[in-house]
């Protein structure tokens, strides 16, 4: 007989718009461009999309469609991120999904004490610290904004924290141009050189416009530097439904849309081929309390469209998920944490960030953290789908088994259980007896005592001499400059 | 403990039955007596097994791969031991009770049982009070074990305790009941002696029942 091909397997995927969506939000996005505009505040912006075809009226720049088409194909379809040692751990490309903390919290929850208070800055290398160890946490982003320390000096130091904390692909903050030197002086000390750095990049820098039609001089400032170094950027807008975008999600996208692609056409005009990661964020502003919601469906829904967009234009894009407006880790967090983990890997989103986050984003959480871990590991099993073959359809068990009898002790779930069956660390399905005997402990409990043990027992590789080195003349120049 | 030994109780909790085998033949080859590879060798490995279950550390699946191990060193051993050389925790009766179909749960309890030391005799599912006296009166057992899924067939157990009384038999056996609708409260109203949650717990409950019940003939 001829050897016949294996059944497929299919692995589940979203789309939210279809063919004619995309094309239809991409013409709003161009209408946008050229006819509304944007508000260009950095200078050397304004000139270099004057030289390349823009131009200017009633104060706003208008971009023709030939600049958002030469970006797009300008700009590279896969960028591959390393960790600090060197290694390739985040290959950014379309189909892949990797996900991160995040970010800029103005409070935490204590691990010790249950306490919310502010953030201080051994909570980012903490978190940090956290995350290294949490197997599905691909990078890194400041969980929380330290209060503890001056704030000119803030990204500054919530880089060091990270850098500190783990060996992870880091996704940064930063205030201005200085900031952004500083920063590269320290990332190029930890690399060894500057081309070590181009070559293996482990930062990936977040900067944003404001929505709407808001370009400021210093986001665009930072995303200039990086394109200069060969650093990857991200210029992800937050066109919030009611807020910073219109109520309606089509509008919301097609807005972001044109605002994360000024980003891009500036990056690819300073130095084309620079590493850019479309994308946007969308949640919803809450019309009775005005929270940008993180736990609202609209959050993953856009998430999702943004995808198809990305998709249409060959580019990997940031993304957001894992994230609650629960003011504690409930069951409203699990509710929420889970639908946009879920939303975003059957979407297949690139670099999901703002796992951990509750509150609304105002509170970082480790338990959130350790809890979305788990979830992402089960949303993992269930999107790689239903394998059908000659070992999984299993005939040979069935035409032995005794009716009514079982198959737990067959050969065929002895040799197979191991991978056929995904199993829980932190969820609990222990019988009640035992879960009384080992003390009653609800999800957060044991997320808690795994944070903890984590915190207690994890290694991380330190940083070399020389970007302790580089840390400490950072710091240093910094406090004279104040002082 | 010879080394021997030691590596077939390693090789017996890690399920590899291939390797528990030749080294059952090996230790025989090197003098040892048949009794002696049998408790050190293939049954601490697994009280091992059996101690790390109970503890939670151990998945089911993992707990029958070390009993295939053990049955491929007891294929080889079985022909060579004498009655007196094979250590018995006791004899348990089995049974799903009248009315009740489901024998996953029961067969569970028999094989983690059996790991444990137990001679199993099972009677099936759908098993009227008659057949569990008739069973105690042929085999002699120290245990009686009762299985029922539905709230509507766990009244047979107690109709099966009721008709042990009669017949004069209670006090020869000590009696366990699970399943998924049964619970302590139950166990006790219906006078069993004992109630397990799950098969993990059952082979704990089973020893320490057994240890109450001395048998003559045993």
């Amino acid at each position: 007989m001829t050897q016949q091909l294996p059944v497929q397997t299919l692995q589940p995927m979203i789309r939210v718009l279809s063919d004619e969506q995309v094309r239809a939000i991409h013409y709003a996005t161009l209408e946008i461009l050229a006819k509304t505009g944007v508000e260009m505040q950095d200078p050397q912006g304004r000139e270099l999309l004057l030289e390349a075809g823009a131009w200017e009226s009633n104060g706003r720049i208008k971009i023709p469609e030939n600049l958002v088409t030469d970006a797009i194909a300008c700009a590279p379809s896969r960028i591959p991120m390393y960790d600090r040692l060197g290694n390739l751990t985040m290959p950014l490309e379309l189909g892949k999904v990797f996900f991160g903390s995040g970010s800029d919290t103005t409070f935490t929850l204590d691990v010790k004490t249950g306490e919310r208070r502010r953030t201080m800055a051994q909570d980012v290398e903490d978190i940090a610290h956290l995350c290294d160890a949490l197997e599905n946490m691909d990078f890194i982003m400041s969980m929380g904004n330290p209060s503890d320390v001056p704030p000119d000096d803030l990204y500054i130091h919530e880089f060091i924290r990270m850098i500190r904390g783990s060996v992870k692909p880091i996704v940064y903050t930063a205030k201005n141009r200085a900031d952004m030197e500083d920063i590269y002086r320290i990332a190029v000390a930890v690399a060894s050189d500057e081309e070590a750095l181009r070559e293996k990049p482990f930062l990936l820098l977040y900067a944003e416009p404001i929505s709407p039609l808001l370009i400021p001089e210093e986001s665009l400032q930072k995303l200039t530097f990086c394109a200069e170094k060969g650093i990857p950027a991200s210029y992800p807008p937050s066109p919030n439904t009611g807020g910073g975008g219109p109520i309606t999600l089509a509008g919301a996208l097609a807005l972001g849309n044109a605002e994360c692609l000024v980003g891009l056409i500036i990056s690819q005009l300073i130095r084309p081929g620079t590493p850019f990661l479309y994308g946007m964020n969308t949640a919803a502003m809450d019309m009775k309390s005005t929270i940008v919601s993180y736990g609202s469906p609209e959050w993953p829904l856009g998430m999702m469209a943004q995808m198809d967009l990305a998709r249409y234009y060959n580019l990997p894009a940031w993304s957001a998920g894992g994230a609650s407006d629960s003011k504690v880790v409930d069951a409203q967090a699990g509710i929420e944490m889970t639908f946009s983990i879920l939303t975003n890997f059957l979407a297949r989103a690139t670099l999901v960030h703002d796992v951990g986050y509750i509150e609304y984003g105002s509170t970082s959480s480790m338990e959130a953290l350790v809890i979305a871990d788990e979830i992402i590991r089960m949303t993992r099993f269930l999107v790689d789908g239903v394998a059908v073959n000659e070992t999984t359809l299993a005939l040979d068990a069935i035409a032995r088994v005794r009716p009514g009898a079982g198959f737990l002790a067959d050969d065929h779930t002895l040799d197979n259980w191991k991978w056929a069956q995904w199993r829980p660390a932190l969820i609990d399905r222990n019988r009640y007896d035992r879960w009384v005997k080992l003390g009653r402990k609800d999800m957060f409990t044991r997320a808690n005592e795994r944070a903890r043990e984590i915190l207690e027992e994890h290694q991380v590789p330190p940083l070399p001499e020389e970007a302790e080195g580089a840390i400490a003349e950072v710091l240093a120049e910094r406090a004279a400059a104040g002082g | 403990m010879s080394d021997i030994l030691k590596q077939i109780a390693e090789k017996l909790y890690d399920g590899e039955d291939d390797a528990v085998a030749e080294l059952t033949q090996r230790a025989l080859d090197e003098g040892l007596t048949p009794a002696e590879v049998l408790n050190g060798g293939l049954l601490a490995g697994m009280d091992r097994v059996g101690v790390d279950f109970r503890d939670g550390e151990l998945f089911v699946p993992e707990v029958l791969i070390a009993a295939r191990a053990m049955h491929a060193g007891m294929a080889i051993l079985r022909p060579l031991l004498t009655e007196s050389d094979v250590p018995s925790a006791g004899k348990v009766v089995i049974g799903t009770v009248e009315g009740d179909l489901h024998d996953i749960g029961k067969n569970l309890v028999g094989m983690m049982l059996e790991g444990g030391g137990f001679e199993i005799v099972d009677l099936g599912t759908d098993v009227p009070p008659d057949r569990f006296i008739e069973a105690i009166k042929m085999e002699h057992p120290n245990l009686i074990g009762m299985s029922a899924l539905l709230t509507t067939t766990m009244p047979s157990m107690k109709r099966t305790i009721d008709a042990l009384m009669e017949a004069g038999l209670r006090d020869t056996v000590r009696v366990m009941v699970g399943g998924a609708p049964v619970t302590q409260t139950f166990a006790d109203e219906i006078g069993a002696d004992g109630y397990a949650p799950d098969a993990a717990s059952a082979v704990e409950l089973a020893r320490s029942l057994a240890g109450q019940i001395n048998k003559s003939d045993g």
